[in-house]
């Protein structure tokens, strides 16, 4: 008996949807969390961070 | 003072705490270097895709020489616009922004000398092994193995180097460049090492451990992976870094990027089987690659609408600023491609689409528009920055961007209109039920001006890349005699972290409710700030993804039907085999018949998914510039294929195909080919009786080939040569499940 033979008569179809659901979870899970009013301000900053990046001693700030 | 923790965290220059300041240098030798390197390649891969374009426009620029021929040059363009070009564009912008948004120094020079010097011997050894026929023939996966092994350790140095400055950062969130980064190098080590998995057998041949369906299914789901984790996540890195450098502003929102990561991180890994639709491919696994492809839409649009909404309030600077044009093209390019991509991946459009000119114009609007362009906004911001100088030229940046940007409108529209004109052609029936045009020779000849067109656009494109270069090398040569190396200083993190926005310092109570919890404890910021966890969550969502989509056409045995009459190829039919793998003939002709009434009625019965089940690697090819050939053995006598190969237009008057004349000349390796066979017998293949006699079968076929064109009145001195065994493969060809209609019934649905 082949592995393949195993899998087959495993019955596993149902796992895909398992992961599609979990998937979608985490997915929704980031949304909510992304859009929550409390990180507004921190993702504000985290916005400005390329321009955070230059902070030279010796040289001024690039324009 | 620790209520004083948080905000020194978060605004680490402080005159008071300058003591605690570490002092440091950004290290933008090696963004120079890169620079330089994405200029070279530039330049040498898209002088190659003109000559292939001039190729299919007329057969003579084959120049009748076997290393200059379109089947071998093809591969070299691709790897050298995809790897060599907008790699080193990548490289260059990921050395220049990794180190400012972390506020540290590369992790090791050393390894970014390595990387640098590495990628470009890697480059070297593509230009110096493709032509010569030594391909592995799987798009963009076409070096063979050393090549791979090497590709693997400078991309696991790199990976070194990005994550060790990772862990010596100064600034605690990762922006979400950074993410797009992580996303890419991890995801392309995975795609590289399990699409290349073969066994050599030789120094520069290997036979994928794959073979067929599943081959075909590894392949796609690396090459639209590719397309996904090495052209557009690395470019989108550069893009929400480089965007609001440019337009001097935040990113339109920040949100939106993060919704943007993280949809293409969980959809592009299932979008692949979209290139395999109405092929032997089981069907359940096209249609989730279409609804993931089409699914692509709304977070690439939004990708899109974020980078085009960064200039905001800035959009009169457009029409000043160069550098503002190149973005906006790139981006709104980005658009349409990702626009496109979708619609292509509909089953009922792709019928139309696939294998022809479409799917070329749909990718250059990709390279030349959205990589290329955002390619050279990036590198002309960078040039004063770099080379601490004024830019040379700000009119030739702008006779740039205008001249690109006509070679891409003459490139696309010509090659889009040959895509859809030749779908049409290869579908349509006249008023009797037949074949409209019948030779495939017609809907090739109807492209000529499309094909002429194309010429005129890339070189268009290609004169703006030249003025590009001397515009670099003129700002170069005025750079100061010494590079000023500014010292930065930043506070190093502190082991603990308090967050810089403490709800308790904002006067916001401590969320009691589950609800209020969930959305107030801050998992993902943890995340973005722990960028081992965040690695290993995006690396679990690519590989579950894969897992799910590719392990059932390994391991449940109703999805790949096999024939019993189906049989490995003799010795000979495999030494053919290799050579038509060395030619690359897959870059024309396709062997994967649709189950179509047009493509049945040209090409013969429809391809099944058992009759594949020997070929490492699969050859069912992406693109018709010549006929399909998976019912071609028989259709023909040996020496029509004979007159053929020697010159085309012999037999078919007009043919684009080059000549072949070498088949008639170069001696078959008879005693490698029981190398060849032993290493297809360990991948599996049940070889029987050549198992130990190759060489002999190989000769006893070669004879008896070589006897049949004698007799029919070609040459008679041809057995020993390469045409006798090419002839064998291609007269193989679709004849098993002719051979005998008996096929067993393992297939169970």
């Amino acid at each position: 008996m082949k592995l393949s033979d195993i899998m087959g008569n495993a019955g596993l179809s149902m796992y895909a949807q398992v992961a599609l659901v979990l998937f979608l979870a985490v997915f929704v899970a980031v949304i909510i969390r992304t859009w929550a009013p409390s990180r507004r301000r921190e993702l504000h900053d985290a916005a400005m961070l390329p321009f955070n990046d230059e902070l030279p001693a010796s040289r001024g700030q690039e324009s | 003072m620790p209520s004083m923790t948080g905000h020194a965290a978060a605004v680490p220059q402080r005159a008071s705490t300058g003591a605690l300041l570490d002092r440091f240098s950004y290290d933008d030798d090696i963004v120079r270097k890169f620079l330089f390197a994405t200029l070279l390649w530039g330049v040498v891969g898209m002088l190659v895709g003109i000559l292939i374009a001039l190729q299919l426009a007329n057969p003579f620029f084959n120049f009748n020489t076997p290393w200059l021929s379109f089947g071998r040059l093809r591969p070299l363009h691709t790897n050298a616009v995809i790897f060599a070009f907008a790699g080193n564009a990548f490289f260059t912008g990921c050395y220049y922004s990794t180190q400012r948004l972390l506020k540290a120094r590369m992790f090791s020079d050393g390894l970014s000398r390595f990387h640098f010097w590495g990628w470009q011997a890697i480059i070297v050894a593509a230009a110096l092994t493709l032509p010569f026929g030594f391909t592995q023939a799987k798009e963009y996966a076409e070096l063979e193995w050393p090549i791979d092994i090497a590709i693997a350790v400078v991309w696991v140095a790199f990976g070194v180097n990005f994550f060790g400055t990772i862990a010596k950062r100064r600034e605690r969130h990762l922006y979400v460049a950074l993410w797009f980064y992580i996303a890419s190098i991890v995801t392309v080590a995975i795609l590289h090492i399990f699409n290349n998995l073969s066994i050599p057998a030789g120094p520069l041949k290997s036979y994928s451990i794959y073979a067929g369906v599943q081959d075909a299914f590894m392949q796609w789901w690396y090459g639209h992976n590719a397309v996904a984790f090495f052209l557009t996540t690395p470019f989108l890195g550069l893009m929400y870094y480089f965007m609001p450098k440019a337009a001097d502003g935040p990113v339109f929102s920040y949100k939106l990027s993060i919704l943007h990561f993280w949809s293409l991180v969980f959809m592009y890994i299932w979008a692949g089987p979209h290139h395999l639709h109405y092929t032997a491919l089981p069907e359940w696994a096209s249609t989730v690659g279409m609804l993931f492809s089409v699914m692509l839409w709304a977070p690439s649009w939004g990708g899109m609408i974020n980078g085009l909404l960064t200039l905001r309030g800035a959009w009169h600077k457009v029409s000043q600023d160069p550098i503002l044009k190149f973005f906006v093209v790139a981006i709104t390019a980005y658009g349409m491609s990702t626009f496109e991509g979708p619609m292509l991946s509909i089953k009922s459009v792709n019928a139309l689409t696939h294998y022809t000119d479409w799917i070329i114009a749909h990718v250059h609007t990709g390279a030349l528009g959205w990589n290329g362009f955002l390619t050279f906004g990036m590198i002309y911001w960078l040039l004063p920055r770099l080379f601490q100088t004024e830019i040379f030229s700000k009119k030739a940046m702008e006779v740039h961007f205008w001249i690109g940007s006509i070679g891409i409108v003459l490139y696309v529209v010509a090659i889009y209109s040959a895509g859809v004109t030749q779908g049409l052609m290869w579908r349509a029936f006249d008023e009797t039920g037949r074949l409209a045009y019948p030779d495939f020779i017609e809907t090739v000849l109807k492209l000529m001006p499309m094909y002429w067109m194309r010429v005129v656009g890339g070189t268009l494109y290609f004169v703006g890349i030249l003025i590009f270069g001397w515009n670099i090398l003129m700002t170069w040569a005025r750079r100061p005699k010494s590079y000023a190396v500014p010292v930065i200083e930043a506070a190093p993190l502190r082991g603990a972290y308090a967050p810089a926005h403490d709800p308790a310092h904002d006067g916001v109570p401590v969320p009691t409710s589950l609800r209020r919890r969930f959305v107030g404890v801050q998992w993902h910021r943890r995340w973005e700030r722990a960028p081992l966890l965040f690695t290993v969550l995006t690396v679990l969502a690519v590989v579950v993804a894969s897992l799910f989509e590719i392990i059932p056409t390994f391991l449940i045995k109703s999805n790949v039907p096999t024939i019993a009459s189906v049989k490995p190829y003799t010795p000979l039919e495999l030494a053919g085999r290799d050579i038509y793998i060395a030619e690359g003939c897959f870059n024309c002709h396709s062997q994967m018949i649709r189950p179509f009434r047009y493509e049945t009625e040209r090409f013969g019965e429809y391809s099944k998914p058992g009759e594949s089940v020997y070929d490492h690697p699969f050859l069912w090819g992406s693109r018709r510039i010549g006929p399909d050939l998976a019912r071609e053995g028989g259709k023909y006598p040996d020496l029509w294929h004979v007159r053929h190969f020697e010159n085309p237009r012999n037999v078919i008057a007009k043919s684009i195909m080059p000549s072949y004349s070498q088949f008639l000349r170069t001696d078959i390796n008879f005693e490698q080919i029981q190398t060849r066979v032993d290493v297809m017998v360990m991948l599996g293949v049940p070889y029987g009786d050549a198992v130990t006699r190759a060489p002999q079968l190989a000769r006893e076929q070669a004879r008896s080939i070589g006897a049949a064109i004698a007799e029919q009145g070609g040459p008679k001195d041809l057995e020993g040569k390469q045409i006798v065994a090419i002839i064998a493969y291609i007269q193989r060809l679709g004849r098993d499940i002719k051979a005998n209609a008996t096929a067993s019934a393992a297939g169970v649905n």
